[in-house]
């Protein structure tokens, strides 16, 4: 019954992935993310991690794939024609792709994830992957690496609202331009 | 180990019935819930005819009580028609998409503690009322592919409308809830519920409760927040080119998460299940402050004015917002202190 359900996810999950790069229509590449989560917060859901699989599908099903559906589904709905590339790019492309690849893979076989690819634990500890067990791990073991990155997070925010702020003040000097 | 449920270790759960009564009880609460939802077409109708001065429906059956049957009958017996602009499988999809996800999150609300081998609920999750918010965020993919793959104007700018509003009351109505999860300390319905044997939420949570309101009305689409389905700019925005059972899915679907937004607010802020008499009297209780706030809002529906977009946006964002966080801070700083 597990091996079932982690296959029926994991083929959901890559199938949905190659979906997002293969299909043309920029408003089904999206949709294809979204079924991407939704299959991915099912593997979440099989190795007990509850709260992430929940905070996957509301944050990122929820909001960010929201507003990227907003922006293909009013700019987007058109069948891009095939993009012709180079023949420079049509080789170091591909080169690049791999390139990638290596690296990341030498990066998470020189991690500390020591147990991939061993069967793991036989039992997993009571509350494993609740919200509160993920509560204090990020507010006593990861503390400030959790502040950081919700720093990081609100310097964003801020720039991205500086940003568009300058822009429309631009807008205004303009000749003629429509204000605001 | 964990509990299984069917087999699966997917999640921890604080209390796992036998799998028989599991499905039982999956059984009882649909069938309950999907009768509910007639009655409360028939309800409003009702209502709505009162507020306005006007009987309301009264030829089909005694008091038009047989109207919902009639309706029923009516779309179940039409044409599926699709226009020749719609996308074949996200067109279907969409109704299928929305009424699931409502069904799906049914699953959720308590009804009563655990009493002998069953619990009164469907599954008591630790994560709880995220649960809800993932649901509710998937549901709403079925307003968005209903309006994109109709192929119409109205029904686009519906979907978008709905795009946009629910981004920006779902905020709002996270943090709402998030007063009452401090105070209780856990996200599980069934503790906060527990929790509340003292002094029901809505008193110390008062602006919690008020700013869930307003978004549980945004979030279905209710008015004064139809905004989506603005039936005077937009036909029926979304919903502009279903017919039959289609629509039909949709209008469920909307009456069901009017249930089940009355349902989390009535666990979080009203004592759930609490009320008088004895244990077994836990899921009247709870029904009926269900249908109070249901009714609560037709009440609301009589009564004002929809929106304007731009008033709906500035209200999300620069008032129901802020009053919210500033809910969460306070009680953050009163939970710690006391």
């Amino acid at each position: 019954m597990e091996q079932i359900a982690f296959f029926v996810g994991a083929i959901g999950a890559l199938g949905a992935a190659f979906a997002v790069v293969i299909v043309k229509n920029p408003f089904y590449s999206v949709l294809a993310l979204v079924i991407h989560l939704v299959f991915l917060a099912g593997i979440f859901l099989l190795l007990m991690a509850q709260f992430l699989a929940a905070a996957l599908i509301v944050v990122y099903a929820g909001a960010v794939m929201v507003l990227y559906v907003f922006v293909a589904a009013y700019v987007g709905g058109i069948e891009e024609p095939k993009w012709d590339s180079s023949p420079e790019l049509r080789i170091v492309g591909p080169i690049l792709a791999v390139a990638l690849f290596i690296a990341i893979s030498i990066a998470v076989l020189g991690s500390g994830l020591s147990a991939l690819g061993t069967p793991g634990p036989d039992d997993v500890p009571s509350g494993f992957g609740t919200p509160e067990a993920v509560g204090h791990l990020m507010m006593e073991d990861f503390l400030i690496a959790f502040e950081a990155a919700s720093l990081l997070l609100l310097i964003a925010a801020v720039a991205a609202i500086v940003l568009a702020g300058r822009r429309r003040e631009d807008r205004k000097k303009l000749p003629g331009g429509e204000g605001a | 180990m964990p509990d299984l449920v069917l087999g699966l270790p997917l999640a921890d759960t604080n209390f796992v019935d036998a799998t028989w009564i599991m499905i039982v009880k999956s059984l009882v609460i649909f069938i309950v819930i999907l009768s509910l939802v007639p009655l409360l077409l028939l309800g409003e109708r009702k209502l709505l005819g009162r507020f306005q001065q006007r009987y309301g429906p009264n030829r089909v059956g005694p008091y038009g009580m047989m109207q919902p049957l009639a309706d029923v009958g009516k779309l179940l017996s039409k044409q599926a028609f699709r226009p020749k602009g719609a996308v074949p499988l996200l067109y279907e999809l969409a109704p299928a998409l929305t009424i699931i996800s409502a069904v799906l999150t049914l699953a959720i609300l308590p009804f009563g503690d655990v009493q002998g081998d069953v619990g009164f609920y469907g599954i008591d999750v630790p994560i709880g009322i995220l649960y809800f918010f993932a649901f509710s965020s998937i549901a709403f993919y079925g307003l968005l592919l209903g309006g994109w793959a109709s192929g119409s104007k109205y029904s686009f700018l519906g979907a978008m409308r709905s795009a946009a509003q629910l981004i920006s009351y779902e905020i709002a109505m996270g943090l709402s809830l998030l007063g009452v999860v401090m105070m209780a300390g856990s996200l599980s319905l069934v503790d906060i519920v527990k929790a509340q044997g003292e002094i029901w939420y809505v008193v110390p949570q008062i602006v919690g409760f008020l700013i869930f309101l307003v978004a549980g009305f945004a979030e279905t689409n209710r008015p004064p927040f139809d905004l989506p389905e603005a039936d005077a700019e937009l036909v029926a925005g979304y919903g502009t080119e279903y017919g039959g059972m289609r629509f039909g899915s949709f209008m469920f679907a909307e009456y069901m998460e009017m249930l089940i937004v009355s349902g989390i607010a009535s666990t979080m802020f009203l004592g759930g299940w609490m009320g008088p008499g004895p244990p077994g009297l836990d899921p009247v209780w709870m029904l009926l402050k269900m249908i109070i706030l249901t009714v609560f809002f037709i009440w609301i529906r009589a009564t004002l004015p929809r929106f304007r977009y731009d008033q709906l946006m500035s209200f999300g964002w620069k008032i129901l917002l802020p009053i919210a966080t500033l809910n969460v801070l306070v009680t953050a700083v009163l939970v710690v202190v006391t």
